[in-house]
């Protein structure tokens, strides 16, 4: 019970935590305002050098792929409220359990990420005519679901490892934008180099651009379960290395006496 | 650090801008790991668009490099105006700066002004990692006025920065508006694709803004290929330049009034309210 506390705590505190440099109004400007404009700016392009039949495919990537401001660039921007607010040796210092305090702290920006996608596929719909006509309504949420949660695992790696440095929120910038490179956001995996593309798998937002793409299409939750069960796995994995990250940091901060300015 | 006296001779006003200037850069060298938040959108968003450009012929590889290389300006810019309130804030050193003699803006000019200086080698990575990287080739047709174009669409994204900064004195989610505002300035700017792509209803918009006169006078500098994308089609290039850059200038010069007037308005507000800081 106590494990469930602390999670759900570490959930509610850590979400509210960025209430204190932005105030709820601006947080909603912002979610509508960041999901539109990163969509249409690369809609314009695809545009202008593909034309039209280039929509559909940059929409919806830019859809699944405005999740990553919640899931990564807040999750991260916990580790850098962290050091900045000097909560750090607080937190270390409470006898709870690290694994419920690690993992609750990124779980209502989960539910965050799935509303910004929501709306980026609403504006996806109604203002740059993507056709959901065909879309199979469960394979997609379910993708959307998924692709969520993967990402706060994701998100939680990179802010696990952003411990060992002074200033995650460098990190939180290179990790959010670079997915639009790699995941296949606005370009298929495969025009990228062969070497690089290997790198793309490692990103759960691969798989769920992908997945997404097809179930608008009208694949089912069958055509799409290999894709999400690899991103699944994915996921985990980038979630387990962001908390062994936390718990070594923890040691050697012990250690070495150096928390905030490692 | 230098003492007041060895500061070269200039009018007072002047004096403020350059040790704002001074400062920042110093805040910079002490800590340069800051340029890369600065630099990361544009250097992806050109990366992007090369990608897309791939196998494609025509204009895009130039609209693809000159606009990633001005995105990265822009990016410095606008978020050095944001953060120059922002910085003071976290340095706890706002309250000083407002009750100095010295006028708020001319400090934040000096902030803006180094930081577009910046936004100068920001473009010039951006430039260099799409011609090396992606082997996009860039002949400069008239060199001198490409230079000339370049320096005054800076200044033109720093005085319109300052418009900004006024705002962000009362806010407290200044970072969340530099966020928020950096692509949607991209997108009405026309910087990576012609305006006449965008809804008719966002041209009145995009036409105030001096950068996007600015883009399409460093776009005909660059490239007798490029047909400019303002007012001034079927004109001889240089006569479209001169055009274009004459327009961003008086833009500019607004933008410097509005701004003066903004910020003297919001400092007397932050000083009667008292929610400077907290704001």
């Amino acid at each position: 019970m106590s494990r469930l506390r602390i999670f759900f705590s570490s959930a509610i505190f850590a979400f509210r935590a960025q209430f204190e440099w932005l105030n709820p109004t601006m947080w909603l400007t912002m979610k509508f305002v960041i999901s539109l404009s990163q969509m249409a700016f690369f809609v314009f392009v695809g545009l202008f050098i593909k034309g039209p039949s280039a929509i559909p495919f940059i929409a919806i990537g830019n859809a699944l792929q405005s999740v990553s401001w919640n899931t990564v660039f807040s999750i991260i921007n916990i580790t850098s409220n962290d050091k900045w607010g000097g909560t750090l040796s607080i937190l270390l210092a409470t006898p709870a359990g690290r694994l419920p305090i690690f993992i609750g702290r990124a779980m209502i920006h989960v539910l965050d990420g799935i509303l910004s996608v929501t709306i980026s596929l609403v504006f996806a719909s109604l203002l740059f005519g993507v056709n959901f006509g065909q879309a199979n309504a469960l394979a997609l949420t379910i993708t959307v679901l998924l692709t969520a949660f993967t990402m706060t695992g994701y998100g939680l790696l990179i802010g696990g490892f952003s411990f060992y440095f002074r200033d995650p929120l460098i990190f939180a910038n290179i990790f959010t934008f670079i997915l639009l490179i790699f995941c296949g956001v606005n370009f298929p995996v495969q025009d990228l180099p062969q070497p690089v593309q290997a790198v793309s798998y490692a990103f759960p937002l691969t798989y769920g651009v992908e997945a997404a793409r097809r179930a608008i299409d009208g694949g089912t939750l069958f055509d799409i379960s290999g894709l999400l069960g690899s991103q699944l796995l994915v996921g985990l994995v980038s979630m387990m290395l962001g908390y062994f990250f936390f718990r070594s940091f923890e040691r050697v901060a012990r250690k070495t006496g150096r928390i905030e300015a490692v | 650090m230098k003492a007041e006296g060895d500061m070269p001779k200039m009018p007072q006003a002047l004096k403020v801008v350059y040790s704002a200037f001074r400062m920042a850069m110093l805040h910079w060298i002490a800590d340069p790991q800051w340029v890369i938040p600065n630099i990361i959108a544009p250097f992806v968003f050109t990366t992007v668009a090369l990608t897309l450009f791939k196998g494609s012929t025509g204009p895009f590889g130039l609209y693809a490099i000159l606009g990633g290389g001005i995105m990265g300006m822009w990016g410095n810019t606008l978020y050095s105006s944001g953060f120059a309130i922002e910085f003071e804030k976290w340095q706890g050193t706002l309250e000083e700066v407002m009750a100095a003699p010295s006028k708020l803006i001319l400090v934040i000019a000096g902030r803006s002004a180094s930081n577009a200086v910046f936004g100068l080698t920001n473009m010039a990575a951006v430039l260099l990692i799409a011609v090396l990287g992606f082997r996009v080739p860039l002949g400069i047709e008239n060199p001198l006025l490409f230079i000339v174009a370049l320096i005054l669409t800076l200044l033109s994204l720093s005085a319109l920065g300052l418009i900004f900064a006024s705002a962000f004195v009362l806010s407290r989610s200044a970072q969340a508006l530099t966020n928020g505002l950096e692509t949607p300035l991209y997108i009405i700017s026309g910087s990576m694709f012609p305006v006449a792509l965008l809804p008719f209803w966002i041209h009145p918009a995009a036409y105030i803004l001096g950068p996007t006169w600015g883009v399409d006078a460093i776009r005909l500098t660059a490239s007798q290929e490029y047909a400019s994308q303002t007012f001034w089609t079927g004109m001889g290039t240089n006569l479209a330049i001169i055009l274009d850059l004459a327009v961003m200038v008086l833009i500019t010069l607004a933008y410097v009034v509005i701004a003066t007037v903004l910020f003297k308005m919001v400092e007397k507000r932050a000083r009667i309210q008292g929610t400077l800081v907290e704001a």
